[in-house]
């Protein structure tokens, strides 16, 4: 064979696996949005008929009504809303610190950070909910937001994002007299929007998702959010897979919306991460 | 490359100095006090972030060594026990079982996950048509909420679901995945690397993409081929990429709890009862605080060796 034509073999092997790839990444999607738009009994039909002949959009409505999603939503949408705040702004602040300046024990600052990777909640589940009683803050938003609203990942990639911002940009506008949170202000954040658009999609996702969590502090029903208030139908009428998918359809809108949303800072984040002097 | 400003010497006057311009963010400011009031600003830029994690952190983490040695209900207050948790866990064959099940999920998830995002990573970084549709294709997912997940696959495995009916057309016949105890790990673990696969490849891609041109440029010019290139240029610069992505891994799979609980409930036969399902059955099922904790510290020990392990096998491996 020849060097052209095993190149040329390699080429179509790779689109082969791209597109299959692409294949095995979107098909439970797919095939979650044609269920929710069949009847109880057409989910199982075969052969799948992806579109089925009549779209029953009445699921939508009916689902709805199987618990009080619209509390459920909304409070999702805060949980997600407010963690993704604090997180925009502790890390980032916390990853301009560690990046650009030099004080005592600012290695040591770092690795105390990032040892919490290796705290999830789920190992301080019991004493975090300890603390959260001791506070006052069971079943209230504020037990739901504040032991999320910091995490080390952000602080991490906040901070590596930042040191390749150029030294001569800051030490310029230092020059000029800009104070130093005008500086956190000016530089650092215009010039670190594609990673703050990674840790925006990142933490929203993470915590429009949140389970654990609000399962634990989270005691009554106007509190819990939508990852609860689903299972918990499910729990219910487990059977009914037409509706369940509906739900989950509408629980996939938002994230969905949010990554379209920042998708251009986020893959820009992605090859602008190097900024050269 | 990046010198980093503030290492010069200070004096006290000039801290104090420092302290007030500070309180004003350093409005103006001399060049003389220039350093010091620095100094000290880099800290106070970290200073929000490391109260938080000292209380949602730190605190809880000792709490949950103390509360190891105490027995506790949540009810009546917390009785000393000793080492008593320690050894109801070491005679408990479920905890044998759900350390296990943590291992066997772990590693299921995370070893194939390294690969198959390098391998994802590797692929969008190269110039095809469309590149830009097929990138949102692969990180759309990455979006998606945990609990649709686990509601999208649950029906999946159903005996009459998507995933049977596919397996069908290869003549295999239908499997009740999750209720079957040889089928149900290996069906949430299928499920676990599914989803790994975007994350981490989005993180290796970012690392591919920040190795400078120069370097392949400068490899292609010395005649290196393809492989050559991968093994001595791109594998090297991206090797403090794959380690944090091998730590992430990991620590992100022996979190799994949203599956086993609404997908399998553990069972069948404990067969997916992972360690932090195990822990918060232990403590907010049967109100046993005080082992949960234990289990808590057992599952930390576990993965600070882990962590340990990892990072020293990388330096050996010359990462300078």
């Amino acid at each position: 064979m020849s060097r052209k034509t095993m190149l040329r073999l390699g080429g179509a092997l790779i689109s082969v696996l791209t597109v299959g790839g692409v294949v095995v990444m979107l098909l439970p999607y797919f095939w979650m949005v044609s269920s929710s738009i069949k009847t109880g009994i057409e989910v199982f039909d075969l052969p799948i008929k992806w579109i089925p002949d009549e779209i029953q959009w009445v699921n939508y409505p009916n689902a709805l009504t199987k618990g009080a999603f619209g509390v459920y939503f909304f409070n999702s949408f805060v949980v997600a809303f407010a963690v993704m705040a604090g997180n925009l702004v502790f890390c980032t602040l916390a990853g301009y610190g560690l990046a650009k300046f030099r004080f005592p024990h600012r290695e040591l600052c770092f690795r105390l950070i990032l040892s919490t990777l290796m705290l999830p909640l789920e190992i301080v589940l019991v004493p975090t909910f300890l603390v959260v009683r001791e506070l006052g803050l069971v079943n209230t938003y504020g037990g739901l937001i504040a032991p999320l609203a910091v995490d080390a990942f952000g602080v991490f990639l906040m901070r590596q994002s930042i040191r390749d911002i150029p030294d001569s940009l800051i030490e310029a506008a230092r020059m000029d007299g800009c104070s130093e949170f005008g500086i956190f202000w000016r530089i650092i954040l215009p010039n670190c929007k594609p990673a703050l658009g990674a840790l925006a999609l990142l933490a929203f996702r993470d915590n429009w998702d949140q389970f654990l969590w609000p399962f634990i502090v989270a005691t009554t029903d106007d509190l819990k959010t939508f990852p609860l208030g689903l299972a918990q139908m499910e729990g219910i009428d487990s059977a009914a897979y037409h509706e369940i998918m509906a739900l989950a359809v509408l629980g996939m809108i938002p994230a969905a919306f949010i990554f379209l949303f920042f998708q251009r800072a986020f893959v820009r984040g992605i090859t602008l991460t190097g900024l050269k002097e | 490359m990046g010198r980093e400003i503030g290492a010069g010497r200070t004096s006290p006057s000039m801290v104090r100095r420092s302290a007030s311009l500070l309180r004003r963010w350093g409005a103006g400011g001399g060049k003389s006090s220039l350093h010091s009031h620095l100094r000290w600003a880099g800290f106070f830029f970290v200073l929000p972030a490391l109260i938080h994690l000292v209380i949602f952190k730190f605190y809880p983490m000792l709490q949950a060594f103390r509360l190891s040695f105490f027995r506790y209900d949540l009810m009546s207050p917390p009785v000393f026990t000793g080492l008593e948790n320690y050894k109801l866990l070491w005679e408990n064959p479920l905890f044998h079982q759900s350390f296990w099940v943590s291992v066997k999920y772990m590693f299921g998830v995370s070893i194939p996950e390294w690969f198959f995002a390098l391998g994802l990573a590797l692929l969008l970084n190269r110039r095809m048509p469309g590149r830009a549709v097929i990138r949102l294709a692969y990180f759309f997912p990455i979006a998606m909420s945990q609990i649709v997940v686990a509601m999208v696959w649950k029906f999946m495995y159903h005996p009459f679901g998507l995933v049977n009916t596919i397996l069908e057309t290869f003549g295999i016949g239908r499997i009740n995945w999750l209720s079957m105890e040889e089928s149900a790990l290996p069906a949430l673990i299928a499920i676990g690397i599914w989803r790994g696969i975007p994350l981490f490849g989005v993180i290796y891609l970012a690392g591919l993409q920040a190795i400078p041109k120069e370097y392949h440029e400068a490899a292609i010019i010395d005649g290196a081929g393809v492989f050559q290139r991968f093994f001595y240029v791109t594998i090297p610069l991206l090797l403090p990429t794959i380690m944090f992505v091998m730590v992430l891994s990991l620590l992100s799979a022996v979190k799994v709890f949203l599956n086993p609980l609404v997908m399998t409930e553990g069972g069948p036969n404990g067969t997916t009862r992972v360690l932090p399902y195990f822990i918060y059955e232990t403590g907010f099922a049967f109100f046993r605080m005080g082992e949960a904790a234990a289990a808590s510290m057992v599952l930390f020990v576990f993965l600070f060796g882990l962590t340990l392990i990892q990072l020293r096998l990388l330096r050996r491996g010359g990462v300078e």
